[in-house]
């Protein structure tokens, strides 16, 4: 079973759009609640050996890792009517029961305390597979367990599995609303740190925006956690159909990543959807052809991050790549054409310093899931207003800082003993220089940029000015 | 073909059976006694011969006349009397004319005169039947002979029943005339028909233009050209008895040869799947000179016709025509048999194309060469070039095919395709040569010119040295008859030429993402301003490149061709449509995809080669820091030290991001790639103009800059 991927739901928010990522899976492929392929999933020609192994019973089981430091989610799991997909092996709740009350220092050391057994789990399933290809973390990163333990997970995973690719899929925090977890900044920032150091590929799903998009696209006045969770769960299987059903390209997950991320460090993605729609509600038919598609996905209230930019700084915000994900029956012709449209039309701001167009990758749509649309898309961007989201985190993170308000429940744990908070320093130092790589990806002289300034490398500089003349 | 059975010699040496006693008794008696009377057959002749030598001038006028009567009712079925003698004419073979004692009495004569052409023609006629029963004469010959015969049967009944009127008293010269009348003209017309058969020496298709023309020419004469219609009826039976075996059977029943379609059976149909040139379609069957003038507008059609019904034989599919209304009867004017000739070419392109499309699964055979061949359904690759890339290193030379094959076979089973029985149709082989050479030895693919193969030569000298299994591995495919017929050896090469293109692309780019996974272990530390940077960016303009480029090839190129393709096979009526349906299809990719465009190709290739190029360097520098990297960890120990190993990890990354080796390999690739991505611009811009497709090609490639 060739390029396996491991998911590691880590902490409440990680299981629960885990959950609903698993059911959309299972819906996909026509793998029944129990794990058993139902009897009309024989159309074959799909990948469910990526996410699943079959058991010796032809049980279909997911690879699939559930973690947590409290036993509320995980006991909803195990109580509802997919708690003979999992594997209980692969399911890890703190002994004590008390969570990480929020704090990404106590997530972070209970990580530490419990990772030789989660790293067995890690490593049996890595075992089980022919060829893994990576892992994927979902998480939140405002709360204390997914924040704090999948910061540890992340540093342990990047440490022992360097080969392997390592992808998030990691829930920013809603700042619309005034949150119950005052702590959330400094989470947010400590978690984003790891983010941006130990792993590959971050899709970023916003909160806030999902809110936004509960309420003015799906009409929901008062969206829920579990419809707010569906719409993710959308978007990660959408992300991975061209894994689960392979077509001409982006077979593999590098190959997927490779093309959106341009440098080690922009990593960050954003996604749209469309035609985004919840359980259950009737949605109207729309004309769907590729064209509308996509241009529909380039609509920021399609896209599931929000934009802190201002205006001004907002019309300096470049696309570094796309890549639209087209499912359905789509004529293959029109492709080419769309494109075309959209270039012409100059939908799109694209980056300077290098050719960039947006990729399409068609994919085929599960036989087994009745929708009222023919087409959707989801869209994949690596786009520079995301530094907005982080500038707005560390603002926040500032704010916080200056009272030193709430910082005696860090200081318990030994990464802040004796009142070293060096940390978190180094954590804002680095998202700082997170956020000037991508505001230096807006200007055209990104593959120079910094090189005048340094003194100790002139030599090269001036070596590489001489060769660019050609 | 069988030859012909020989007429057997007893009726060549009996000149009395056939008629041809006339020419050679009288040819005997001429050479024997040149001056000796004419009347040496005197034996044969009617009457008692008592009064011979008596020259019928002595008689009375009343007297010749019955004399007359009595030599002419012999006359009249081509014996001598004994007042009218035979005569060969020189130099006209088979002709004789008829004279008369000049004794007789002149109006007598002169009405005796008038009856000779009919005892010539009949003698004329009856030769003819007689020499063109043999066997050798062919089919068309002997049912025309036998129709003759008939005719002369009748015409022999007429005499005897002058004959009778003549016993009763009651025939004169006169009456005889008057009786003669009718038979004349007829007669007369078939002889003509005959003069012209005999000194063509038709046969087969040429007696049935003859006899319709003959018709044609008589138009005139209503019972003359019924006359001869229906003589072509009669001759052209056995014909279309030959044709409805064909049409309705598609077998060549035809021992003498006659018939227009020529089998050649030298061409077997194994030939289809194996020799590239083969013409096993074209040339098995073929229409030969000699076409009948009725049939020349559908010869094409019963042809092919023909064709389809053997091929369904070949597949030991019985084939049931339904015979209601179709029966070949004949080809008169009002073009019956055109209709029964094209439902039996709809029957049997139908049923044929049902066959192949049902029982032979055509379009699925199609489908999954493009899923495995042209990797619309590419994950079985990802596995294969997994497992199996120690292997595909090798030179060329020393690639075992065997294990190549088991690990293909692993692939298929443990991806997607397993649930795909077609897969185990997928055969591996390994080329000697690189694309570009196969290119240049391909002559047919209406390539370029050679001054660009020779530039595509020069090219592989600097390559040829390291190739590798990867530049030359290729798929394909098991076809069984009958598809054999659409998907050919010419028709499977194509795809593998594409396959080959599509393979290296593939592995360019996944080498190209293992650079830049090695590259993301710099994200801990800064990159602005060092080269690691530069090569990043790089890096992605050449993924960008690639990528665009695979995806030029399948979703501009092969995915709409193919569904183009699929839909006119939906409305295709026959297999020689499909057939042409689908070499077009493989032709506009093959040039689309830029392998029939060798200056364009090359520029392709060096690029690809300094992606690839890149992409060793990057894999060859780096892991340097990975080996340094792991020391530390075990010098560090336990996780307690994390922070510590981190920061010597940085440390160790720093510099490596500094060595100025790489920074200036670096940059040379940068340089290198990017003029020669330049380059590129102005050639696809100036072709774009003949060929929409390289505008396509140079906007994914070159992206939006090209617009600008």
């Amino acid at each position: 079973m060739p390029r396996e991927i491991i998911t590691i739901q880590v902490g409440q928010c990680g299981n629960q759009i885990g959950m609903e990522f698993w059911k959309q899976l299972c819906l996909e492929h026509g793998i029944g609640k129990d794990g058993l392929l139902e009897d009309f999933a024989t159309q074959g020609g799909d990948r469910k050996d990526v996410f699943f192994y079959q058991a010796d019973d032809q049980h279909f089981i997911p690879r699939s890792l559930l973690i947590d430091l409290e036993p509320r989610v995980i006991n909803g799991i195990q109580n509802s009517e997919y708690r003979n997909l999992y594997n209980h092996e692969n399911i890890f709740v703190a002994e004590h029961g008390g969570g990480a009350g929020n704090n990404w220092a106590s997530g972070y050391h209970q990580g530490e305390q419990v990772v030789d057994d989660i790293m067995d789990m890690v490593d049996r399933e890595a075992d089980g597979s022919d060829s893994l290809e990576g892992f994927v973390l979902c998480h939140s990163i405002a709360g204390g367990t997914g924040s704090g333990m999948g910061s540890y997970l992340l540093e342990t995973l990047n440490d022992r599995y360097s080969k392997k690719l390592v992808q998030t899929y990691s829930v920013f925090p809603n700042q619309m609303e005034t949150s119950d977890v005052v702590v959330q900044p400094y989470n947010s920032l400590l978690t984003l740190k790891r983010l941006t150091l130990n792993a590959d590929c971050v899709v970023v799903l916003d909160n806030t925006a999902l809110n936004r998009i509960a309420v003015e696209r799906l009409h929901l006045s008062n969206p829920t956690f579990a419809q707010t969770n569906s719409l993710v769960s959308t978007v990660m299987s959408a992300s991975t159909t061209t894994l689960r059903y392979p077509g001409y390209m982006n077979n593999d997950l590098v190959g997927l990543l490779a093309s959106l991320i341009p440098t080690p460090r922009c990593h960050f993605l954003m996604t749209g959807y469309t035609p985004l729609t919840v359980e259950r509600q009737v949605n109207m038919i729309r004309k769907t052809t590729v064209l509308d598609v996509m241009r529909r996905l380039l609509q920021t209230k399609n896209i599931m991050v929000s934009s802190y930019a201002r205006t001004k700084e907002a019309s300096q915000a470049k696309y570094i790549s796309i890549l639209n994900i087209i499912q359905g029956e789509v004529d293959p012709t029109q492709v080419h054409e769309s494109l075309q449209r959209i270039r012409e039309r100059k939908l799109v701001n694209f980056i300077d310093w290098a050719p960039a167009s947006i990729q399409v990758a068609l994919s085929r749509k599960s036989p087994y899931v009745q929708t009222t649309h023919r087409v959707s898309g989801l869209m994949l961007a690596n786009h520079t207003s995301i530094r907005h989201l982080f500038s707005k985190c560390l603002g926040q993170y500032e704010k916080l800082r200056k009272k030193q308000a709430f910082l005696d429940n860090y200081r318990k744990f030994p990464m802040f003993a004796d009142n070293d908070l060096s940390e978190f320093d180094e954590s804002r130092e680095i998202i700082e220089s997170l956020v000037d790589e991508y505001k230096a990806c807006e200007s055209p002289d990104y593959i120079k940029w910094g090189m005048e300034q340094d003194t100790g490398e002139a030599n090269v500089a001036a070596a590489l000015d001489s060769k660019l003349v050609v | 073909m069988d030859p012909a059975p020989a007429t057997p010699r007893w009726n060549l040496e009996r000149p009395y059976l056939t008629g041809r006693f006339h020419q050679e008794a009288m040819a005997a008696a001429a050479a024997q006694a040149p001056g000796s009377k004419p009347f040496s057959l005197d034996s044969f002749s009617r009457g008692a011969g008592a009064s011979t030598g008596s020259v019928i001038g002595s008689y009375a006028v009343s007297v010749q006349e019955l004399l007359v009567i009595d030599d002419l009712l012999s006359a009249l079925v081509g014996i001598e009397g004994r007042y009218i003698s035979i005569k060969r004419v020189r130099g006209k073979e088979g002709y004789v004319v008829f004279q008369i004692d000049s004794s007789m009495d002149l109006a007598l004569q002169e009405l005796t005169r008038r009856i000779f052409p009919l005892c010539e023609d009949y003698v004329l006629v009856s030769q003819f039947v007689e020499s063109r029963s043999h066997f050798k004469n062919g089919l068309v010959n002997h049912a025309l002979a036998a129709a003759l015969r008939a005719f002369l049967l009748d015409y022999q009944a007429m005499v005897a029943q002058l004959e009778h009127q003549f016993r009763l008293g009651r025939l004169s010269v006169q009456g005889l005339w008057f009786f003669c009348q009718r038979m004349m003209s007829s007669l007369n017309a078939l002889a003509v028909l005959v003069e012209k058969a005999t000194s063509n020496n038709t046969s087969g298709s040429a007696t049935l233009n003859l006899l319709q023309s003959q018709a044609k020419v008589m138009g005139g004469d209503s019972a003359v050209r019924s006359l001869l219609e229906k003589m072509t009826e009669y001759a052209s039976a056995a014909y279309l008895r030959m044709l409805e075996r064909w049409v309705y059977e598609g077998v060549i029943d035809d021992p003498y040869g006659e018939f227009f379609i020529a089998e050649n059976k030298s061409l077997q149909k194994e030939s289809l799947t194996q020799d590239y040139d083969a013409k096993y379609w074209q040339q098995r069957y073929s229409l030969k000179e000699g076409i009948p003038s009725f049939l020349t507008n559908v010869a094409a059609m019963i042809l092919t016709t023909g064709k389809y019904l053997n091929v369904m034989r070949e597949c030991g599919h019985n084939v049931q025509v339904s015979l209601e209304n179709s029966k070949l009867m004949s080809f008169g004017s009002n073009h019956q048999y055109l209709e029964c000739i094209k439902s039996a070419y709809d029957f049997a392109s139908g049923e044929l194309l049902t066959l192949m499309k049902d029982k032979y699964d055509l379009i699925g055979k199609l489908r999954s060469l493009k899923r495995y061949l042209l990797l619309d359904q590419g994950d079985f690759l990802v596995h294969f070039m997994d497992i199996a890339r120690e292997e595909l290193m090798k030179k060329p030379e020393e690639i075992s095919a065997e294990k190549l094959q088991s690990l293909l076979d692993i692939a298929l089973r443990s991806t997607a395709a397993a649930s795909d029985p077609t897969h185990e149709e997928l055969i591996c082989c390994v080329e000697r040569s690189s694309l570009l050479k196969k290119l240049a030895t391909l002559k047919d693919l209406d390539c370029a010119c050679p001054a660009d193969k020779l530039a595509a030569a020069d090219v592989d000298q600097s390559m040829q040295l390291s190739i590798t299994g990867l530049e030359t591995f290729c798929l394909s495919n098991k076809v069984q008859w009958p598809l054999s017929l659409v998907i050919s050896r010419k028709a499977l090469t194509k795809y593998q030429l594409i396959f080959r293109l599509l393979f290296h692309c593939k592995h360019v780019s996944r080498q190209l993402c293992a650079a830049w996974q090695i590259q993301q272990v710099f994200r801990s530390v800064k990159i602005l301003g060092t080269p690691i940077l530069r090569s990043s960016i790089l890096c992605r303009s050449m993924l960008k490149f690639v990528n665009s480029l695979l995806h030029y090839l399948t979703f501009e190129v092969l995915e709409p061709n193919w569904h183009l393709m699929h839909d006119r096979l939906q409305t295709a009526r026959s297999i020689d449509e499909v057939i042409q349906i689908h070499d077009f299809f493989l032709q506009k990719c093959l040039k689309e995809c830029l392998l029939l465009s060798p200056e364009l190709l090359v520029k392709v290739e060096k690029l690809k080669a300094l992606c690839l190029q890149y992409a060793t360097s990057i894999q060859l520098l780096m892991p340097s820091i990975d080996v340094a990297n792991s020391e530390n960890t075990a010098k560090a120990g336990k996780s307690r030290s994390r922070t510590n190993k981190s920061q010597d990890r940085d440390q160790q990354l720093k510099l490596a991001s500094e060595n100025v080796v790489m920074s200036e390999s670096i940059l040379k690739f940068e340089a290198a790639f990017n003029s020669e991505l330049q380059s590129l611009a102005p050639t696809l811009s100036n072709s774009s103009h003949a060929e929409p497709y390289l505008t396509h090609l140079a906007q994914c490639i070159l992206g939006v800059r090209v617009d600008q």
